[in-house]
């Protein structure tokens, strides 16, 4: 079976090369190299039908002012990604942890942008188009130093370097001004915890490493949270965990059960923490904490609203 | 004709449980003296238990964090060890523990769809709402279950069929909301994390009630453990009585599980183990289960506690009690005897409604239309698809056509594979709810490949089929080593796959709490997907399985005495358990090389085989067949309906598998009643 279709792929292949070889393509195109994390993906020409199957790099590719043929997981981008807006049409894949293979075949992508979990069927669908692989998340990266990494990468890889690089440099620019009105509210001797609550007992704080620990590093707000983290870039425990950083300010992230909020915030612990008693607990609205750049520019730009807003209640 | 297992109670001169519960005594105080030590050398102790300093947090952790979880870990441990001591003793079944009633499952599913759903302002009534999902579970066994013959046998079949629906509800509500995964995860895990007294006083007034009602009803229990026909005649209306003492042991499990999460492996060993040490008298044995298992989970914790924070992460208590405990089920239950002995199978009727040829025939019938149509169709969001028909046929039509082929034929084999599996376990274990995943092997398989895949960030798929061959490979080793005297093959495969299946799960939790972006495609995964196959890998595991199921037709005659029962196949002069032990090989290699194709699914291998026998496929040959049949027909359509259902969602196929499957037992049991 195996070899039967590999047969069919070379007739295939030859088919198309030498149909493209007449020249209705300007084949004059150098071919583009790109080092991703599985080695080298070497393209004929700037790919322009992009498949995203990860939220990061599907605002990435967005961002570049190019659509995606293909999205994963559409409902869901619109509801925890939000920004930038999903084009007018696409073709939806289905879940992220396993794209619908035959809608991708029908979208008819030259490029397939994939994050490392699902390196594990790199090899179906590389056999629709050339696949790249981009962990923005993996042990010693630097959530923001990798998303912008591979947000280069995909622009060399669609052809827009130079779009690329002006959206970098107005991320910068709007990072650092951020930067600048946090501090303008946070006072000189305040630095900010940013944390998760999967349940009362069941805490998650940013470190340094995460996407809201590396975007607060470029912004130059001091990060409260120094400690060890996992892979995700983030320390995980009970509320015990915030009591060293209570002298700090807080802010929260959503989504936040209801519930989970409703308990917490009972806890006779909760109430006796500094940021709580001093009123410096702030809550941010939904963003991705997995993204790539744009939701980076997303942290920094909800994260100054939400300080200048004042805090909750 | 009830599985009836009873344990040996080896006579002793020194009073075992006694030891046992001074030695826990003595490490919980330990465990105390640690906790409190810091407030003891200032002589602050009494402040800091009943009036803290508010403005020192040290004072304030230990107040509302430390003691009240050391308060939860012994509450919830000697709940949950009086519950399995009463459920075992009413059910007269060492194996059985408030999770095999669907009684975890049932407080899972329920606060499951607590958490995700409920608005603030309902906060108050999560507990009652795990309480009532509980209940409602229970009630569920207990009507599939009541007014039949073999009432202990139809429990524990009950249970596992309504654990498996309510596990499914749960996966599904849980893929559609993979945002809120780690609140789940980290409950269903056993987190025993406190930052207040209130689950603490949520849990004490249950408890203690349930234990009291308990211990009240545990001289009638006594006469319970004699067996139904020597009670009926002492004049207990042991119906009644059976459902008042598995009432309060739900009630206080369903409270246990709604405020500390899963911690299921208590419940199952500590009442075991102490009647291995020698307490047969129900009084005595709920009295000490509450003392042993409240000082065993004190100290467990602790032991947990010590890991917390290593590399910026927490480890579960009840993921972690069982990952102690597990290895223990082997050394506590190696005097139990669970696979019955001379006790033959209850036998089912057979449904005449077709003859066996018409029924061969109809299936091989529906299996080749079935295949062509699976290759074919597809729902494709507009509507229904008809490959070359209502879509053209192009140069990529042969690519989808194969990869309808390589997943198609991934589900056929593996259930053809489970199915042989089962029907060997099924007829040698002569139980016929005996399914594949007990001989551990199918576990050890997946778990290899979870570390491999979740720990240790191996991406590649030939590279985690070679771990997973080498985890399945050491577990057959080890089953050799264990069964080498081949005296009681069936029962230690049994307590090894018991094992390693509660290994397997203890991970599983663990890793899904710290799995990140990860986690739902591990779910898949572990619910059984063809998503990741490829023809080759089908195609090894195809071979393997045709050669052992020619193997074990060949073998058909041997495999009809051994179905006879030990004593009458031993007259006939068959060297009965070492051809026991082989079969049992045989269904372990299958197990696992179905493991290894699409994940642990293996409901099917507890399905067909009994679909088959009912269906009128008796003797041995015939029924590895109808087995055959009845799982590849099953898992193709389970295939289909997991691609096409909610395209262009890719479901995981062992879900609807797993639907179909319970949806068959729950319609046989409501219409054998």
């Amino acid at each position: 079976m195996t070899f039967f279709r590999l047969f069919v792929l070379a007739v295939v292949m030859t088919a198309v090369s030498a149909i493209s070889g007449l020249g209705i393509h300007s084949a004059t195109a150098s071919p583009i190299v790109i080092n991703d994390d599985r080695g080298t993906v070497t393209l004929d020409a700037a790919a322009t039908r992009v498949a995203v199957i990860n939220w990061g790099l599907a605002e990435s590719v967005l961002a570049l002012g190019l659509d995606p043929v293909a999205i994963a997981d559409p409902q869901d981008y619109q509801k925890w990604v939000g920004k930038p807006d999903l084009p007018q049409s696409f073709v939806d894949l289905g879940a992220r942890a396993a794209p619908n293979i035959e809608a991708l075949r029908n979208a008819k992508p030259d490029l397939i942008l994939i994050s490392q979990e699902l390196d594990i069927a790199y090899d179906k669908l590389s056999d629709i188009a050339p696949v790249m692989v981009f962990s923005i998340y993996a042990d010693g990266n630097i959530a923001f130093d990798s998303a912008t990494d591979a947000f280069r990468k995909i622009a060399k890889a669609t052809g827009r370097e130079k779009e690329g690089e002006a959206y970098l440099k107005q991320v910068d620019d709007k990072l650092a001004a951020y930067g600048d009105r946090i501090r303008a509210v946070l006072g000189p001797d305040q630095e900010i915890a940013v944390a998760n609550f999967y349940s009362p007992t069941n805490i998650a704080v940013f470190g340094s490493p995460s996407l809201p620990g590396s975007v607060m590093k470029q912004m130059n707000v001091p990060l409260a949270y120094d400690g060890p983290v996992s892979k995700w870039g983030f320390a995980r425990g009970g509320l015990e965990i915030l009591a060293p950083l209570a002298k700090n300010t807080l802010v929260y992230t959503n989504p936040i059960p209801d519930t989970v909020r409703q308990k917490t915030w009972a806890s006779p612990l909760w109430k006796s923490m500094d940021f709580v008693r001093n009123n410096r607990v702030y809550e941010l609205p939904v963003v991705w904490g997995y993204g790539g750049v744009p939701s980076g520019l997303r942290f920094a730009e909800l994260l100054t609203k939400s300080l200048e807003n004042g805090p909750t209640q | 004709m009830s599985t009836q297992a009873s344990l040996s109670t080896p006579r002793t001169t020194a009073n075992i449980p006694l030891i046992l519960v001074a030695v826990l005594g003595v490490c919980g105080v330990g465990v105390l003296l640690v906790d409190f030590w810091p407030f003891l050398s200032n002589g602050m102790a009494a402040q800091v238990m009943f009036s803290p300093d508010e403005t020192d947090f040290q004072q304030l952790l230990f107040h509302y964090s430390t003691l009240p979880r050391l308060s939860m870990a012994f509450l919830c441990g000697a709940g949950l060890a009086l519950a399995g001591a009463a459920i075992q003793t009413v059910l007269r079944n060492p194996l059985a523990s408030p999770t095999t009633l669907g009684v975890g499952a049932g407080v899972e599913f329920a606060l499951t769809v607590f958490i995700l759903i409920a608005p603030a302002s309902l906060a108050l009534f999560q507990e009652a709402f795990a309480l009532a999902g509980g209940m409602i579970a229970l009630g569920a066994v207990y009507l599939i279950a009541a007014k039949r013959g073999n009432a202990t046998l139809w429990l524990i079949l009950a249970g596992m069929i309504v654990n498996l629906l309510l596990q499914s509800g749960t996966q599904i509500f849980l893929l559609f909301n993979e945002q809120y995964l780690q609140s789940v995860f980290m409950w269903g895990a056993g987190d025993l994390a406190q930052n207040g007294w209130d689950a603490a006083l949520f849990v004490l007034p249950r408890v203690v009630i349930g234990m009291i009602a308990v211990l009240a009803l545990s001289r009638p229990l006594d006469l319970l453990a004699l067996g139904d026909d020597t009670a009926n005649s002492l004049g207990a209306k042991v119906t009644v009585l059976r459902l008042l003492i598995l009432g309060f042991a739900v009630f206080i499990t369903a409270s246990v599980i709604s405020a500390a999460g899963m911690i299921g492996f208590v419940g199952l060993a500590v009442p075991a183990a102490l009647r291995i040490a020698g307490l047969t008298r129900s009084r005595d044995l709920m009295i000490y289960s509450v003392l042993t298992g409240g000082l065993a989970l004190l100290v467990i914790d602790f032991i947990v506690r010590q890991f917390n924070g290593l590399g910026g992460d927490v480890l579960p208590t009840g993921a972690a009690t069982a990952l102690f405990g597990a290895p223990f089920i082997i050394l506590i239950l190696r005097k139990a005897r669970i696979m019955p002995g001379a006790q033959s199978n209850d036998h089912p009727n057979d449904q005449h409604i077709i003859s066996k040829t018409g029924l061969s025939l109809l299936l091989m019938a529906v299996l080749i239309v079935g295949v062509v149509f699976s290759l074919f169709t597809s729902l494709d969001g507009t509507g229904f698809a008809v490959l070359g028909w209502t879509t053209p046929w192009q140069d990529s039509s042969l690519d989808v056509l194969t990869g309808r082929a390589e997943r198609t034929f991934a589900a056929m084999i593996c259930g053809a594979a489970l199915a042989v599996s089962g029907t060997l376990i099924q007829r040698v274990g002569r139980n016929p709810l005996a399914s594949p995943e007990i001989t551990g092997v199918s576990s050890a398989t997946a778990l290899a490949i979870i570390i491999a895949l979740a720990i240790f960030g191996v991406g590649q798929r030939a590279d985690l089929m070679v771990i997973g061959a080498a985890g399945g490979v050491v577990s057959l080793i080890v089953l050799l080593a264990l069964c080498r005297k081949f005296t009681h093959a069936p029962h230690y495969m049994l307590l090894n796959g018991l094992a390693l299946t509660a290994i397997l799960g203890a991970i599983v939790r663990i890793v899904l709490t710290r799995s990140g972006t990860q986690t739902s495609m591990l779910m898949s995964w572990l619910a059984g997907t063809t998503y990741f196959t490829n023809m080759d890998e089908v195609m090894i595991v195809a071979a393997v399985t045709a050669v052992l199921l020619i193997t074990a037709i060949a073998l058909r005659r041997p495999l009809e005495l051994a179905s006879l029962g030990t004593d009458q196949a031993v007259s006939l002069g068959l060297g009965i358990s070492v051809f026991q032990f082989a079969m049992m090989l045989l269904a372990a290699i299958l197990a696992a090389a179905a493991t290894l194709l699409v994940g642990p699914l293996s409901f099917v291998g507890l399905m067909a085989p009994h679909l088959a026998r009912v269906a009128g496929y008796r003797l041995a040959g015939g029924h590895l067949l109808g087995a055959v049949l009845i799982g590849v027909n099953v898992m193709m359509v389970a295939e289909w309906l997991a691609r096409n259902l909610l395209y262009p969602q890719q479901l995981p196929t062992g879900l609807i598998a797993a639907l179909i499957g319970t949806s068959y037992f729950l319609i046989l049991a409501v219409r054998n009643r």
